[in-house]
């Protein structure tokens, strides 16, 4: 199966956070710096294409078996949750070990991995009587969509609320990029959750005004 | 093209059936007369602050006019001529203190127009008061450069830099200061009023008021004419009322929003305002509490706007009254300004409520009857 036509529509425009606003409170928790952002981005990403590929793997092994029966809808996504937690939980421990000042920072919003992927739908996607290329791809568009709109909000965030970018530090660059313009009075205002919440907003506005104008004025306005 | 001179036509021509009732009332026209009666007290900020008072109106009412042609530009439809972006860059520039960086009423003036304004559908879509909206984002944004209040030229003699409500906050917040009311509080931490005010209040209490009995507080002339620092418009409360007044004849303020407003915050100021300085019930000092901050600009040119106040007469006094109490929550228990702003954002936020609550109520009697 080729990769579908509307990949770049469905990452840019069709994303749940901004279009169905789900997962909201650990959007607007790490975006108030970048690399926090990125952390819960890669977070997201990975937890939720494994757990696409674990699922598809386990229903086609459930299909081929004896108990295809038992492959009930509520047991498949009991599956799922318990798969993207289990994910998120290796994921927490990695991070711990790799990165402990992010997974110190990204906090109680580290365990809430699990749940965006859910929201996102690409743990249930493996449990959905799809193939395992396309519950895959479908677990990558959805978390490049998140990580894509995270991204986004982080850096209007932080570069406009506290006139700083910070990145990873690596030898000799503390990872913090100062605005010169910015950095010695930022508008605080933007930092502030309902500012994330604002973005969100203009976010969700953007993106439906790029569906709008794909699909045609008139059949929007259609009843 | 004859087409298109029919549609220009029918759009140009409401036909509706009689009786038709012919009135010169507009949006544009109620938005520059609104302008107009506030600049008198424009006019005494900018005596009293200077050139750097005046620079900060024209900047926030530049930038106010530049976001709305930017607006226009995005959305197609030109606005500018409604004066409501100009209204809204006043109001700004008013809400502002003369020592403020420039950056700051540019930047809340274009928060006020393209966020609050033009991103909810434009003029009467916008369900919080985009000035108001605009300086509490400055607030929030910008603590240390709103609290500059900047030199102030005295007509009467030497003014402090200090505002008197803040003054009063900072002296309230030492321990030892109970039991005593505002102007004395402030007399008592060493604040300055001018000569003239000195002069003035030692005439009236001696020719005036010594016979009965009675005598005003240094300071009390200095804060009832504006001759103090605050902000470039919120100091003069004659000249405000003088403006207000004229709203209220011409009816474009409708007066149940400022009357219940300023009511409820005496009431509430006067019953418990003094239990937080120790004076115990019924000694508030409210007066001076309404003549200090931007209450009367508020209550007057803001609150009462009639995009974001409730619709129904019952709504505006509810509206008045949640007004009062925010305000005077937010004034002596809270910690942004005179609260003001906080409030009239907040009961902003509950216009559409009560609109909803108050229409169902209203009409459950007629469809009971129907």
């Amino acid at each position: 199966m080729a990769l579908d036509a509307g990949l770049g529509k469905r990452i840019a425009g069709e994303h749940r956070i901004s279009m169905l606003l789900l997962g909201l409170c650990p959007a607007v928790a790490v975006s108030v710096r970048v690399i926090d952002a990125l952390w819960m981005s890669a977070g997201v990403f990975s937890v939720a294409l494994l757990a696409a590929l674990c699922g598809a793997l386990v229903r086609r092994w459930g299909r081929s078996g004896e108990g295809a029966a038992a492959g009930a809808t509520v047991g498949k996504w009991m599956g799922a949750l318990a798969l993207s937690s289990c994910l998120t939980a290796c994921f927490e421990v990695v991070l711990l070990a790799v990165a402990p000042e992010a997974s110190a920072s990204l906090g109680i919003y580290a365990p809430l991995i699990a749940v965006n992927c859910l929201v996102l739908g690409s743990a249930g996607t493996g449990a959905r009587d799809s193939s395992i290329t396309r519950a895959v791809l479908d677990a990558a568009e959805q978390g490049l969509g998140f990580s894509a709109c995270l991204l986004l909000i982080a850096l209007l965030r932080e570069s406009l609320g506290a006139g700083t970018i910070t990145l990873f530090a690596v030898d000799g660059f503390n990872g913090v990029i100062a605005i010169p313009s910015l950095a010695r009075d930022p508008a605080r205002a933007l930092g502030a959750s309902g500012a994330g919440l604002l973005c969100l907003g203009y976010l969700g506005a953007s993106a439906r005004l790029l569906r709008w104008r794909g699909e045609g004025r008139e059949k929007e306005l259609s009843p | 093209m004859a087409e298109k001179s029919d549609q220009r036509a029918s759009e140009a021509l409401l036909v509706t059936p009689a009786p038709h009732v012919g009135i010169r009332s507009s949006s544009a026209r109620k938005s520059w007369l609104v302008a107009a009666s506030l600049l008198p007290a424009a006019a005494w900020g900018v005596m009293l602050f200077g050139v750097p008072a005046l620079l900060v109106l024209i900047v926030s009412i530049g930038a106010s006019l530049v976001s709305e042609v930017l607006s226009s530009l995005l959305f197609r439809r030109f606005t500018l001529n409604d004066g409501s972006a100009f209204l809204t860059g006043l109001l700004v520039g008013l809400l502002m203190p003369s020592g403020v960086p420039l950056y700051v009423p540019a930047a809340a003036s274009a928060f006020a127009i393209l966020v609050v304004k033009q991103s909810f559908g434009g003029l009467g879509r916008n369900w919080m008061n985009p000035a108001m909206a605009g300086v509490l984002f400055a607030m929030l944004s910008w603590s240390g450069a709103m609290s500059n209040w900047g030199a102030a030229q005295g007509i009467l003699g030497n003014v402090t830099s200090l505002p008197p409500l803040e003054a009063l906050r900072a002296a309230l917040a030492a321990p030892e200061v109970t039991g005593r009311a505002p102007l004395a509080v402030l007399a008592g931490a060493g604040y300055r009023f001018s000569n003239g005010d000195a002069s003035i209040i030692a005439w009236i209490n001696s020719r005036l008021l010594a016979p009965l009995g009675a005598a005003l507080q240094p300071g009390s002339f200095d804060v009832l004419v504006g001759h103090v620092s605050g902000r470039i418009g919120e100091i003069s409360a004659p000249l405000l009322l003088l403006g207000a007044g004229f709203l209220l004849h011409r009816r474009i303020v409708r007066w149940q929003v400022p009357v219940s407003y300023l009511a409820s915050f005496l009431m509430l100021a006067w019953i418990f305002g003094g239990l937080g300085a120790g004076r115990g019930w019924l000694a508030g000092g409210p007066v001076f509490h309404v003549l200090s901050g931007s209450l009367i600009l508020g209550a007057f040119f803001i609150a009462s706007d009639p995009v974001t106040s409730p619709l129904s007469e019952k709504g505006r006094w509810i509206y008045g009254l949640e007004l009062g109490a925010l305000t005077f929550f937010m004034r002596y228990f809270g910690t942004l300004g005179d609260g003001v702003a906080v409030s009239i954002v907040l009961a902003n936020c509950t216009v559409p409520l009560l609109d909803r609550w108050l229409q169902h109520r209203e009409a459950a009697p007629l469809r009971e009857a129907s």
